[in-house]
C-alpha cells in the first residue's frame, strides 16, 4: 500500500492521505477540499460532532409547507396526488402471477390452482410473510 | 442497454465565458450535469452517495455515483449503503446533495471559486418551498453561483420534442421516472400545473418488486440477484402486454409460445465429481452390518433384563427366607434379629416383599393386579356415609368426609377402567375387521394403507414445518418480532388489534377501557385459535400405527423420515444438476411493469399510467377549460423518463386510453427522442435562449422578496 499525497492547490490543506495506488488512480474517493467552494464540508460539517443533522423527511416537510393555508386549487406538492383507481382490481396470483380468483383464508394469500395452494400451505410463515408484503398486506405489528 | 456513467475531468472549464449557464438534471437515478447550448452532458452519474471507512485506517471517506465494485474490497461497507438525497423526488438529504454537487462541479473542472455561471437545475412538478429555498440556499451560499433558475424536467423534455417537431403545443406529457410517474397537460405550451398528476410508482418499484419475486422464488441464489444485476435483468427482459390476462393464459395452459417467450439465466456452475451409486455388494454389506448391530443390542438388552429378574429373584428368596427365620424366632428378640438385616418391623419386610414381587412381576412383563386391594373392605369403609350429619361427632363427620372423598374417587378410577376396556374392545374389533380386508384383498389393502400414510405424513410434517420457525434455508429474516413469526394469521391480527389499542391512547396513561366500545375490540379478534394445537398428537399415532402394520406386511416399506425440513433446500441426495443454477424469468417479464398501470398490485392505492391520463384531462376540464382543447390533447400524448422504454408501453397506453376517452377522439401516443436525456436537452436547449436571462433570480432577489415569492415562482417555457 504505497502513500500518496493528494495535489491540492491550497498549501494550507495538506491532507497526507494513505490509500492503496489504485484506489487512488481511480480517483472515485472525493477530495475533502474543493477549490471552488466558499466553505469546505469540513468546516461546514466538524467532525466529531455527532453528524445528526436532522434533515427533515418529505413528510415533515409537507406538513411544515401548511397548505392548507392557501387556496385549494393552488397546486401544491399534496393535491396534485393521484386519486385511488376506479378501476376494479386486477388479483392475480402471489406466487405464480396467473390469475387467481381464490384467496386461502388462514394466510390470506391468493391462488390460481390446486398445486399452488398446496405450495402456499407448506411455505413456512416466514415467506408468507414476505409475500404479503409485496402486496403491502402484510400484519405489521409496530 | 444499461446506462454508463460519463465521469471524466473536463478540461475546458476556464474557457467558457461567465456568461453561459451550466444546465444540471437532478434526477431521482442520474445526474446530469453539462454547459448551456450543448448536444449532451459532460457529465453523468449515479445520483447515490456511499460513505464507507477505509479498512486500514480508519478514515470515512466519500464515494459519490457508482464506481468499480472491485475497488470497494479495500473498505468497510457494512455500515454505509449507497444514500441517496432524494425521498420520492423531492430533495431533502441536503448534505448528500452537497457532495454530489461538489463531485460533478469537480469533474466539469471547476477550480476557482466561486462558481461564477447562472445555474437552471432540474426540479419535480410543485416542489414545496422548502426544498427549493434549501437548493437555492446551497448553491448561492456554498457555491456562490450568481444566479438561479428552477424548472420542471418533464416540461423541458415536452418542449424540446415540440421543438424537434414531435409534439404539438397542445399535448399530454406521461412522464414515468424512478420513484414517480406524471401526467401534466400543456396548453399553447404551457403546463398547466393545476391539472398535473402523481403517482408515487416508477422504475424503482419495478426493480424492487422483480428483485422480491426471484429472491422468494430462489432463495439460495439470493445473493446474486443484487439491485444493480435485477436492474440490468429488467431493462434487458420486462416488457409489456397489451392484455395481461390473455399473456397469462398462455402460460398457465404451458403454450410452446409461452416457452419461448421464457428466458432462462444460466449462473456459472462447475458440476460435482459423480459419485458411483453404490454396487449391490455394497449395499449387502451395509445391511448385514446393520443387522449384526441390531443383533446385537437385542441381545445386550435380553442380557440385561434376564440379569435383573435373576437379582430380584435372589432378593425375594431372601426376604422369604428372612420371615420364615422371624417365625421361629421369639418376639422380644425380633429387633435385635433384624438388627443385622436392617429392617425394622415385620411389616416392613412383607412391604418389601411385596414391592420385589412387583418389580419381578413387571420385569418379567406381566400385568400387576394390585389394584384388588382397595376393594377388600368396600363395605366397612364406606359405614359412615349413610348416617346424616347430626347424629355424628365432628371427627366422625370429617371421618365421613374422607369416605366419601374415597369412594368418589375409587368409582371414577372404576368408569376409567371400564372405558378403556371398552376402547380395547373397539381397537380389537377394528384390528379384526382390517385383517379380514387384508385376508380378502391384500393388495387393494396395502395401497389404500400407502396413501393413508402418505397423507398423515405429508400433515404432520406441515405442521411442523408451520411451528418451527422455517429458517433453515435462509438468512434473511424479514420483520417478524420474535414470536410473531410462529402465530398464523389470526393470532397475528388479534395480536395487532391489541397493540394498536394500546398505542392509541395519549403517552403515560391507559385509559383503555373507560368508553364501553372499546371492549367491542375483542368482537373482531376471532375465536378459533386454539384448534392447532390438539391435532397433532392425534395424527402422529395414527402415522406410527399405520407405518407398523405397513413394515409388517410389506418387506419393502421404509418410513419416510423427515430428511429435508424445507422444501425449497435441493435435497441433499440427488447431485446438483444443471438446472439447479439456472434463474427462469417467464410470468415476471410483464408481470413487474404492470404495476405502472396497476399499482395496487403493489398495495398503491392510486391510478395507475392510462388512468392518470383520464384524471388529467378531468381535472383540466374542471378549470373550465374549453372541450375542443381537452379533446385535441389526446392528440398528441408525448412518453418521457427512463421508465417508459419497455418494449409495448405505447400500444397499452393507447388501448388504455382509448377506453376511458370518448369514442372517436384521436389518440397519438409518441414516444420522446431520447426518453432518458430528453430533460436535459431541453434545458440546455431553454438556457441558451435570451428568455431564461430574464427568468433567473441572484442572491439578493432570494433575501429580499422572500419565501412567498419563490413559493409563487414558476418557470415560463415559452415565449
Amino acid at each position: 500500500m504505497k502513500c500518496c499525497i493528494k495535489p491540492s492547490e491550497d498549501t494550507r490543506f495538506f491532507r497526507f492521505i494513505l490509500m492503496e495506488q489504485e484506489v487512488i488512480e481511480s480517483e472515485m474517493i472525493l477530495p475533502t477540499h474543493l477549490s471552488f467552494k466558499k466553505i469546505q464540508m469540513h468546516e461546514k460539517y466538524p467532525k466529531g460532532q455527532a453528524r445528526g443533522r436532522h434533515w427533515k423527511h418529505l413528510k415533515q416537510i409537507i406538513q411544515a409547507e401548511n397548505y392548507q393555508n392557501y387556496p385549494a386549487d393552488e397546486p401544491n406538492y399534496v393535491n396534485i396526488e393521484s386519486p385511488p383507481s376506479m378501476h376494479p382490481r386486477k388479483q392475480i396470483c402471489d406466487i405464480t402471477g396467473f390469475e387467481a380468483p381464490y384467496s386461502d383464508p388462514r394466510t390470506h394469500l391468493r391462488y390460481a390452482n390446486t398445486e399452488v395452494f398446496k405450495l402456499i400451505r407448506s411455505l413456512p410463515n416466514e415467506y408468507v410473510q414476505r409475500y404479503l408484503a409485496l402486496r403491502n398486506a402484510a400484519v405489521v405489528l409496530k | 442497454m444499461p446506462f454508463i456513467s460519463r465521469t471524466q475531468r473536463q478540461t475546458d472549464y476556464n474557457l467558457i465565458p461567465p456568461s453561459c449557464p451550466i444546465v444540471i438534471d437532478n434526477g431521482a437515478s442520474y445526474f446530469r450535469i453539462g454547459w448551456a447550448g450543448e448536444s449532451e452532458p459532460r457529465i453523468i452519474f449515479r445520483n447515490i452517495v456511499q460513505r464507507p471507512r477505509h479498512k486500514i485506517t480508519g478514515e470515512t471517506v466519500t464515494i459519490v455515483g457508482d464506481h468499480d465494485p472491485m475497488l470497494l474490497k479495500y473498505f468497510d461497507c457494512t455500515r454505509s449503503g449507497p444514500r441517496s438525497a432524494f425521498d420520492n423526488d423531492v430533495v431533502f438529504q441536503f448534505e448528500i446533495m452537497e457532495y454530489i454537487l461538489d463531485f460533478a462541479f469537480d469533474r466539469l473542472g471547476a477550480d476557482e471559486a466561486p462558481i461564477n455561471h447562472p445555474i437552471l437545475i432540474t426540479e419535480c412538478a410543485c416542489n414545496p418551498v422548502h426544498s427549493r429555498s434549501k437548493m437555492a440556499e446551497l448553491l448561492f451560499e456554498t457555491y456562490g453561483v450568481p444566479s438561479i433558475a428552477f424548472g420542471v424536467d418533464a416540461a423541458f423534455s415536452y418542449k424540446y420534442n415540440q421543438q424537434l417537431g414531435i409534439c404539438d403545443r397542445n399535448g399530454l406529457a406521461i412522464c414515468s421516472g424512478f420513484t414517480t410517474s406524471h401526467v401534466i397537460p400543456f396548453i399553447n405550451g404551457e403546463p398547466v400545473y393545476e391539472a398535473c398528476c402523481r403517482t408515487n410508482v416508477g422504475g424503482y418499484h419495478v426493480t424492487d418488486y422483480l428483485k422480491q419475486l426471484l429472491s422468494l422464488k430462489y432463495p439460495h441464489h439470493m445473493q446474486r440477484l443484487t439491485w444493480e444485476k435485477v436492474e440490468d435483468l429488467k431493462m434487458e427482459h420486462c416488457y409489456i402486454t397489451l392484455d395481461y390476462a390473455s399473456e397469462v393464459r398462455l402460460f398457465q395452459k404451458g403454450a410452446k409460445e409461452a416457452e419461448e417467450k421464457t428466458r432462462c439465466w444460466q449462473l456459472p456452475w462447475t458440476p460435482t465429481p459423480v459419485e458411483e451409486p453404490p454396487s449391490e455388494e455394497e449395499i449387502a454389506r451395509k445391511t448385514a452390518l446393520k443387522e449384526r448391530q441390531g443383533q446385537r443390542l437385542r441381545e445386550m438388552a435380553e442380557a440385561k433384563r434376564s440379569s435383573k429378574i435373576n437379582e430380584l429373584e435372589n432378593e425375594l428368596k431372601g426376604l422369604e427366607f428372612l420371615i420364615q427365620q422371624l417365625r421361629h424366632v421369639n418376639g422380644n428378640d425380633i429387633p435385635s434379629f433384624l438388627a443385622e438385616t436392617g429392617y425394622v418391623s415385620k411389616q416392613e419386610i412383607e412391604s418389601a416383599i411385596v414391592k420385589v414381587t412387583q418389580s419381578l412381576r413387571k420385569a418379567k412383563g406381566e400385568q400387576d393386579e394390585i389394584e384388588e386391594k382397595p376393594e377388600i373392605s368396600n363395605s366397612e369403609k364406606y359405614t359412615l356415609i349413610d348416617i346424616p350429619d347430626n347424629m355424628l361427632t365432628p371427627e366422625q363427620v370429617k371421618e365421613k368426609k374422607r369416605q366419601l372423598f374415597l369412594k368418589t374417587t375409587s368409582e371414577g378410577r372404576q368408569r376409567a377402567k371400564q372405558k378403556r376396556f371398552e376402547e380395547e374392545l373397539e381397537r380389537e374389533r377394528r384390528n379384526k375387521e382390517d385383517e379380514q380386508r387384508r385376508l380378502e384383498n391384500p393388495e387393494l389393502y396395502m395401497e389404500q394403507l400407502l396413501v393413508k400414510y402418505k397423507d398423515l405424513s405429508e400433515k404432520v410434517e406441515q405442521r411442523k414445518r408451520l411451528k418451527t420457525n422455517g429458517n433453515n434455508g435462509n438468512e434473511n429474516v424479514s420483520g417478524g418480532v420474535g414470536r410473531g413469526e410462529r402465530l398464523n394469521a389470526a393470532q397475528k391480527e388479534r395480536m395487532r388489534l391489541l397493540t394498536t389499542a394500546a398505542f392509541d391512547r395519549g403517552k403515560g396513561e391507559d385509559t383503555f377501557g373507560i368508553k364501553d366500545e372499546d371492549w367491542q375490540l375483542y368482537k373482531k379478534m376471532s375465536k378459533d385459535n386454539d384448534d392447532e394445537d390438539e391435532g397433532p398428537n392425534e395424527d402422529e399415532a395414527e402415522l406410527a400405527r399405520v407405518a407398523s402394520k405397513l413394515r409388517e406386511i410389506d418387506p419393502t416399506f421404509f418410513p419416510k423420515s423427515d430428511a429435508s425440513s424445507s422444501g425449497t433446500e435441493p435435497p441433499r441426495f440427488r447431485p446438483l444438476r444443471k438446472e439447479d443454477f439456472q434463474i427462469l424469468i417467464g410470468v415476471e417479464r410483464f408481470r413487474c411493469p404492470e404495476i405502472l398501470f396497476h399499482p395496487n398490485l403493489i398495495g398503491i392505492e392510486q391510478a395507475g399510467l392510462d388512468e392518470m391520463a383520464g384524471v388529467s384531462i378531468q381535472r383540466l376540464q374542471s378549470k373550465s377549460q374549453s372541450l375542443e382543447d381537452s379533446n385535441g390533447l389526446t392528440n398528441s400524448i408525448l412518453i418521457t423518463g427512463g421508465s417508459c422504454l419497455y418494449p409495448g408501453m405505447s400500444e397499452r397506453l393507447e388501448a388504455g386510453i382509448r377506453m376511458i376517452r370518448p369514442c372517436g377522439t384521436p389518440i397519438r401516443v409518441l414516444r420522446a427522442s431520447d426518453a432518458v436525456l430528453d430533460a436535459w436537452l431541453g434545458a440546455a436547449s431553454f438556457a441558451s435562449t435570451m428568455h431564461f436571462q430574464r427568468q433567473v433570480f441572484n442572491k439578493t432577489d432570494y433575501y429580499e422578496k422572500g419565501e412567498d415569492w419563490l413559493r409563487r415562482y414558476q418557470l415560463k417555457y415559452s415565449f
